[in-house]
């Protein structure tokens, strides 16, 4: 009896780290991913976008809601990075802070989403009593729910707040530079609400300090370096 | 005996609905030929309406009464009374067994046949269906084939095929009148709630789902407050529908007290739908299509849906299309895939652009041709480091062709960003992220 072939990795497939960091987050439970432009925030969610919509089969794929507060989903990385576009409900909020946290409200409510985000971005400042709204949302249900401003505000019932941190761009070429090759971040767990870290990645298979992270995306415990690559 | 009467309009066939409500009226078996032209099944219909040529005057009759000019033909095969209808005097009935003498004379052009089969006989110099059945039958077989003879068998009104029956669209409609006036707007959905009730009982004992509703609500004065609304999914969920008409008329409620409602429903094929145990939960379409219409309300019905890449390479050519609830048989779609699947070179996980809507304009300093200092309302600093410039145009064949060159840069803080110049200004596409 043969391997299913849709269940192997693809050729060459050796991200057993950011696979492990992606299954992290918990559902039923408020996340953050915070950190300043350029420090790979934005490509961790569009990772998890894909991850989550080609999950399942057919059309019985993970469901995503995204509420762009700034209006700033690039539908070509998306894409890019592997999502199926429509698995993909995008809410426009065209820079209104209200109108952003009242649809993140709405759709956490809305059960059957396997992922909300709610990208806030340079949005703000957010009162406390909006993500405690947030999290009582999807509390009980399957729903990751993410949301990805600049900086952490504390206070907030997040569960799981993730951090980015910029490396250093990648180039390609000496002097003279011929092309943005990429960019390399660093992830790090800024705080976690759950019991104990081996709870991380548990669902998926993985334990947070199991050996492939350590081998491929892992330098020190809690935090990851991932390499973003800049698809043409 | 077959009886079969034709009802062939005059002038235009835009009411063909109404001519087929005429034969309806007559006969339960009814045959829409299209063309502005009616079969109906005149067997048996002698104890109603007396005898054929009576019946033929009646038909006549009721469709001038619906405002349509016919001609009527009643013989013992379709195309006898199509012959009929066409050549005869306005009310024609030929008699049983005479359908062959009456056809003739009629003109081959009356069958219906496969330009090949046409082409033949207009070269074997025939021009009426009565050359048509005079052709020995085995050597018309070895010449045309099947469609030959059977071209010949309907010469002769020999037409054993049943009518094809034709039933009107139920109208999904459900009315109350109100005993007293209703001046909230709380009762007002009550009362709608019981009809979506017993449309969505009708519906759903069809095998159907609404996509769309009409209300009407008349008001006190002879005024009438209407108004539509179209679910994200099907639905066959009177709460669900009750939901919806709820929001809808909290948007915009009707301005006076209500004396009589009407709901009515646009039935659609629902197709089935098996919930898998193993792949992830799925918005319910109930939820989804209350959530819809609250978020629309909240930002727009042209600020949500499915981002979709259109067939363009102009920058940042995104459309947004209907997002839709998932049916789980609607097709199976892609593989099974637990891990990202980017197309980055060796799948590596992709790096995104924040896109700024609208571009930021910027004011750029130039060396040598570089941007070396960028200033603008979001970004500003010294350039360290930029690639570029990455040319491209398009659409140049229309009236709106575009060029830019784009220039991937380094800020001193760190930041990247995406700089595009237009040919007349520099501005910000967008932020790596």
């Amino acid at each position: 009896m043969g391997v299913p072939i849709e269940s192997s990795p693809p050729p060459g497939w050796e991200r057993e780290g950011i696979d492990s960091l992606l299954g992290m987050f918990p559902p039923g439970r408020l996340s953050e991913i915070v950190g300043p432009r350029s420090s790979g925030a934005s490509s961790l969610l569009l990772a998890l976008i894909a991850r989550i919509t080609t999950s399942g089969r057919g059309e019985g794929r993970g469901q995503v809601a995204f509420v762009d507060g700034m209006d700033a989903l690039d539908a070509a990385s998306t894409a890019a990075a592997g999502a199926d576009l429509s698995a993909l409900l995008w809410v426009r909020c065209g820079g209104r802070l209200r109108v952003a946290l009242s649809a993140a409200d709405l759709l956490a409510r809305c059960p059957g989403f396997a992922l909300v985000v709610l990208d806030l971005d340079e949005l703000g400042p957010v009162p406390a009593s909006a993500y405690i709204r947030l999290q009582r949302a999807v509390e009980g249900t399957s729903t990751i729910l993410i949301v990805r401003s600049e900086r952490h505000r504390e206070g907030t019932p997040a569960s799981l707040v993730l951090a980015t941190r910029r490396l250093a761009p990648q180039w390609m070429g000496l002097r003279p530079l011929t092309r943005l090759a990429g960019l390399r971040s660093e992830i790090s767990i800024a705080r976690s609400r759950l019991h104990s870290l081996s709870q991380l990645g548990r669902g998926q298979g993985e334990g947070f300090q199991g050996e492939g992270l350590q081998r491929e995306g892992l330098q020190r415990e809690g935090s990851w370096t991932l390499d973003w690559t800049l698809s043409q | 005996m077959m009886r079969i009467a034709c009802l062939l309009m005059t002038n235009e066939s835009a009411a063909q609905t109404t001519l087929l409500q005429v034969a309806l009226a007559h006969s339960p078996r009814v045959e829409d030929a299209g063309g502005g032209s009616v079969y109906l099944d005149a067997a048996g219909l002698q104890s109603l309406f007396g005898d054929d040529a009576t019946l033929a005057a009646r038909l006549r009759d009721a469709a001038a009464a619906a405002g349509l000019a016919v001609r009527v033909g009643i013989a013992g095969s379709r195309i006898g009374a199509l012959a009929a209808a066409r050549f005869g005097s306005g009310a024609t009935v030929v008699e049983p067994g005479g359908d062959a003498a009456m056809l003739a004379t009629a003109p081959l052009a009356l069958l219906t046949l496969s330009e090949a089969l046409a082409t033949r006989l207009s070269r074997w110099g025939l021009r009426t269906l009565g050359e048509l059945t005079a052709l020995p039958t085995a050597g018309l077989f070895e010449r045309a084939g099947a469609e030959g003879v059977q071209a010949q068998r309907l010469a002769r009104g020999e037409d054993p095929r049943p009518l094809a029956s034709w039933r009107p669209e139920p109208a999904y409609e459900e009315s109350v009148e109100c005993a007293w006036g209703l001046e909230t707007l709380e009762p007002v959905v009550e009362r709608l709630g019981e009809l979506a009730a017993r449309l969505c009982a009708r519906l759903g004992a069809r095998g159907l789902a609404a996509d769309g509703f009409e209300w009407i609500c008349r008001l006190a004065g002879g005024r009438a407050h209407e108004g539509a609304l179209t679910p994200a999914v099907p639905l066959t969920e009177a709460a669900a529908v009750t939901g919806l008409l709820r929001l809808a008329l909290e948007a915009r409620p009707p301005r006076g007290i209500v004396e009589g409602l009407t709901l009515r429903a646009r039935p659609t094929r629902a197709a089935p739908a098996q919930e898998s145990l193993t792949d992830p939960s799925r918005p319910s379409p109930r939820f989804l299509a209350a959530t819809m219409n609250r978020l629309v309300a909240l930002v727009g019905s042209d600020r949500i849906g499915a981002p979709a890449l259109l067939d363009s390479h102009r920058p940042d050519a995104v459309g947004l299309g209907a997002y839709a609830s998932p049916s789980p048989l609607r097709g199976e779609g892609r593989a099974r895939g637990s891990m990202v699947r980017g197309r980055g070179p060796g799948n590596a996980p992709v790096l995104a652009l924040r896109r700024l809507r609208p571009p930021a304009p910027a004011a750029v300093t130039l060396a040598s041709g570089r941007p070396v200092a960028m200033r603008s309302s979001r970004l500003a600093g010294r350039i360290v480091a930029g690639v570029g410039p990455w040319r491209s145009s398009g659409e140049w064949w229309t009236p709106q062709p575009w060029l830019q060159d784009e220039w991937d840069v380094e800020l001193a803080d760190g930041t990247l960003c995406r700089l595009a110049h237009d040919g007349s200004a520099w501005h910000i596409a967008g932020i790596y992220d």
